[in-house]
């Protein structure tokens, strides 16, 4: 019996108790569930059955195309003030910043309750439009999600090569379309992630806009509510690897875009 | 050496401290080892219940109800924190109450599956079938059931429909009494404002499906109250002809009808609420009440109890609602104090612990703080305590004006709706309102059912039904939307691409 000695690697311990209890613990429970059927033996019938329902493959469209149009929304009303607040030499800048930040530092159900209100005095009925106002909501929720990112990567962007690309006979709009947007893509691009993913299960926000159509979060939830664990957790794992895939994707190309970029700048 | 000890003191320090407080997160919030310690035999008491449903106490003096028959009741403390006290009185001996709170039933079936022990546990009627048929109930003992027993306040005080009910309903051959004490209970309808919606619309199934109210009406956000809605809405022909409703088994014929869950009834519902859902505002649980004082819905599908919180809120705004029971039939249900045999085990002690904790909140004063606390109507009627009726006669009594009508709640309290000493005299406007919803008139208790518990397959199908309701069908996405879909994915592929090769040419 050694004396107990106390070493700087064991300040990892409750990180890796947290991470072992509730990261890796359930994601092995969800695999076993996955895998199994009701009497607990090995099945591949939920993942089966995932792929022909017309509903779960439906839910995953609209899933999709509420994730990929709020993206793009978000894109489209982010980057113009990115771009702005990034290149103005207005000394107040940082406050502007923190006046776009500032909603997160609210509870997001607080917003979107707001948000219901302001809705229902402008359309009258929200039921009338339950997908426009879902983007609503999911962009009103990740919109600082993806100005910030891009709001440093702008900023961070060499100002001479913008300079050498208009003495070299660049106009403004050459400049812009050659020089600043190709170098602003890892911007967007993790400004993608931080929006896509997460508005493809933000199924609150549907609930409290009165989208009664269920996005994968919300089947998830069914499932589970209704003890049907094995087909609740095979359709937690699908979303997991399409999540995987895309993150897999997407960090390979920040990756090496950053390591091109570097090699452009020598 | 010694200077390596002292670096590391600190970080020693730090790990103890955090060490000493996750402990601390292991024993119970706000007692001390030592408060523990020092009281000998403590029975505990796990009590789990819906959320805010039970007088949490704390009362103004200015809410103190004085009745006519004398009691004053004003509550100063939660009743399980008073529960303590009485049963030291009472018995002797100490008990501590563990109060904790659950969601939905769902959430408790889930808690209970999970592992989690509770002694006594209030869900509601299909609930407590289901536990009951898996074996999981504890039976009440003897000696609740016995009348002679002062202290046996729910066999004394419960109203006789509600014992009736309770006495006749089985579950593998047992009656529900043996094992469940009833708590609250209550008819779904249709909450809605008589300004824009006359009492003949409201009072069907068939609402939610009329164009005259397109998206101004919601259902509830669980398949087992809307599938009983849109059933009665199917079987509306038959529920309101003449034949069935003279049927000399009526009521066995009426709760055969709104059980029914067989394949091809599922079906049917499920192509006759793709419908509904297009024409009804929204699915719901709890923002119906706010929506219906804001004016954004006109009527929505609604609890008793939940319609009775609605109307009080809604009058604070200078809004006047009612609820309506459809004609065809209403749900009658029912939330019930359960004892779990995983928790009691042998414990006797525990058992009457329990028992006196169903028995306490029985107690006719009681049962008058809880319904003024949360607007729901207790089981007890009182027995001969009139203090449940007086209270009645306080909240809407109107002996003295002109216009006052008499409005019969025998059939609750006596067991018989002739009883000249259950008739509350009460203004016309209470029709349809508060009074109404709290206790319904006897005729639309004979058109009550009570909805029971699926088995497994059963419960499948209906949530398959549900689930296939609220999904998008991949089958009805057009055409376009799906190519405009692939487009996007496309078109954000290929700049991807594009800007990757640009740079390597570059």
């Amino acid at each position: 019996m050694g004396a107990f000695r106390f070493t700087r690697k064991q300040l990892c311990i409750p990180y890796a108790v947290f991470l072992i209890c509730f990261v890796a613990a359930p994601l092995l429970v969800i695999i076993y569930y996955a895998f199994t059927n009701g009497e607990g033996q090995f099945s591949l019938m939920n993942l089966a059955g995932f792929f022909t329902s017309p509903y779960t493959i439906g839910t995953l469209a609209y899933s999709f195309g509420i994730a990929a149009v709020t993206t793009c929304v978000c894109l489209l009303l982010a980057y113009p003030i990115a771009y702005i607040l990034a290149r103005s030499q207005w000394r107040q800048k940082p406050v502007i910043v923190v006046m776009f930040v500032m909603p997160m530092w609210i509870n997001f159900t607080l917003r979107i309750t707001a948000l219901k209100e302001i809705l229902t005095v402008i359309e009258g009925n929200l039921a009338y439009h339950p997908f426009l106002n879902t983007i609503i909501g999911m962009t009103y929720d990740f919109l600082p999600f993806m100005i910030l990112p891009m709001y440093t990567t702008l900023l961070k962007l060499d100002k001479s090569l913008l300079e050498a690309a208009a003495d070299l006979g660049a106009n403004p709009v050459q400049v812009f379309c050659k020089v600043t947007l190709p170098l602003s893509v890892p911007g967007m691009i993790s400004g993608v992630v931080m929006v896509f993913l997460p508005s493809m299960t933000n199924y609150v926000v549907l609930d409290m806009l009165y989208n009664s159509t269920y996005i994968m979060g919300s089947l998830i939830g069914s499932y589970f509510s209704a003890y049907d664990w094995h087909n609740g957790s095979m359709i937690a794992l699908v979303l997991l690897v399409i999540i995987l895939i895309f993150t897999l994707f997407t960090n390979r190309y920040t990756d090496e875009d950053t390591g091109n970029r570097g090699g452009a700048l020598l | 050496m010694e200077n390596r000890k002292c670096r590391r003191l600190p970080v020693f320090c730090l790990a103890v401290c955090l060490g000493a407080a996750s402990l601390g997160g292991f024993l119970p919030a706000g007692r001390g080892l030592g408060h523990v310690m020092a009281k000998e035999e403590v029975i505990t008491l796990r009590v789990c219940n819906w959320e805010e449903y039970i007088d949490l106490g704390d009362w103004d003096e200015e809410e103190r109800i004085e009745l006519d028959n004398g009691v004053e009741i004003l509550g100063r403390e939660a009743l399980y924190e008073e529960f303590e006290d009485w049963y030291y009185e009472t018995y002797g001996k100490r008990v501590q109450v563990e109060y904790s709170c659950f969601g939905t039933n769902e959430d408790l079936y889930n808690q209970l599956t999970l592992g989690d022990t509770y002694d006594l546990v209030c869900p509601s009627d299909y609930m407590i079938m289901k536990l009951m048929a898996e074996g999981q109930l504890e039976p009440y003992s003897e000696d609740f059931f016995d009348q002679d027993n002062p202290e046996n306040y729910y066999q004394r005080c419960v109203s006789p429909y509600i014992a009736e009910v309770f006495a006749e309903n089985e579950i593998n051959g047992e009656s529900w009494e043996r094992y469940a004490a009833c708590y609250m209970w209550g008819v779904t309808g249709v909450l809605y404002n008589p300004e824009l919606m006359t009492e003949e619309e409201a009072s069907t199934w068939a609402v939610f499906d009329n164009p005259a109210f397109y998206r101004q009406i919601t259902l509830k956000d669980n398949v087992r109250d809307t599938y009983f809605a849109t059933l009665g809405y199917l079987r509306q022909e038959q529920l309101t002809d003449a034949a069935f409703l003279e049927a000399p088994d009526y009521r066995q014929r009426l709760a055969d009808m709104m059980n029914d869950v067989s394949p091809e009834t599922i079906e049917e519902v499920e192509q006759l609420l793709g419908g509904i859902m297009g024409n009804i505002y929204a699915l719901e649980t709890d923002s119906g009440k706010a929506d219906m004082v804001t004016g954004k819905i006109i009527a929505n599908y609604q609890w008793s109890g939940d319609a009775v919180y609605a109307m009080d809120l809604a009058e604070e705004e200078g809004v006047y609602l009612q609820f309506a029971v459809p004609r065809e039939c209403t749900n009658l249900w029912f939330d019930g104090w359960v004892m779990l045999k995983n928790g009691i085990g042998d414990d006797e002690e525990k058992k009457q612990a329990a028992q006196a904790f169903v028995n306490f909140l029985s107690k006719p004063e009681n049962a008058v703080r809880n319904m003024y606390y949360i607007g729901y109507t207790s089981a007890i009627a009182g027995g001969e305590d009139d203090t449940v009726f007086s209270y009645l006669n306080w909240c809407y009594g109107a002996e003295d004006e002109e216009d006052s009508i008499a409005y019969p709640v025998g059939y609750f309290f006596s067991g018989d709706n002739a009883d000249e000493d259950y008739i509350v005299r009460t203004t016309q406007e209470q029709v349809g309102r508060q009074l109404y919803t709290q206790y319904p008139s006897e005729e639309v208790i004979s058109r009550a059912a009570v909805m029971g518990y699926f088995n497994e397959e059963e419960t499948r199908n209906i949530n398959q039904m549900w689930i296939n309701i609220r999904c998008l069908d991949v089958r009805e996405i057009p055409l376009w939307c799906l190519l405009l879909t692939l487009l996007l994915a496309a078109g954000i592929l290929a700049a991807v691409f594009l800007h990757k090769k640009n740079h390597y040419l570059g």
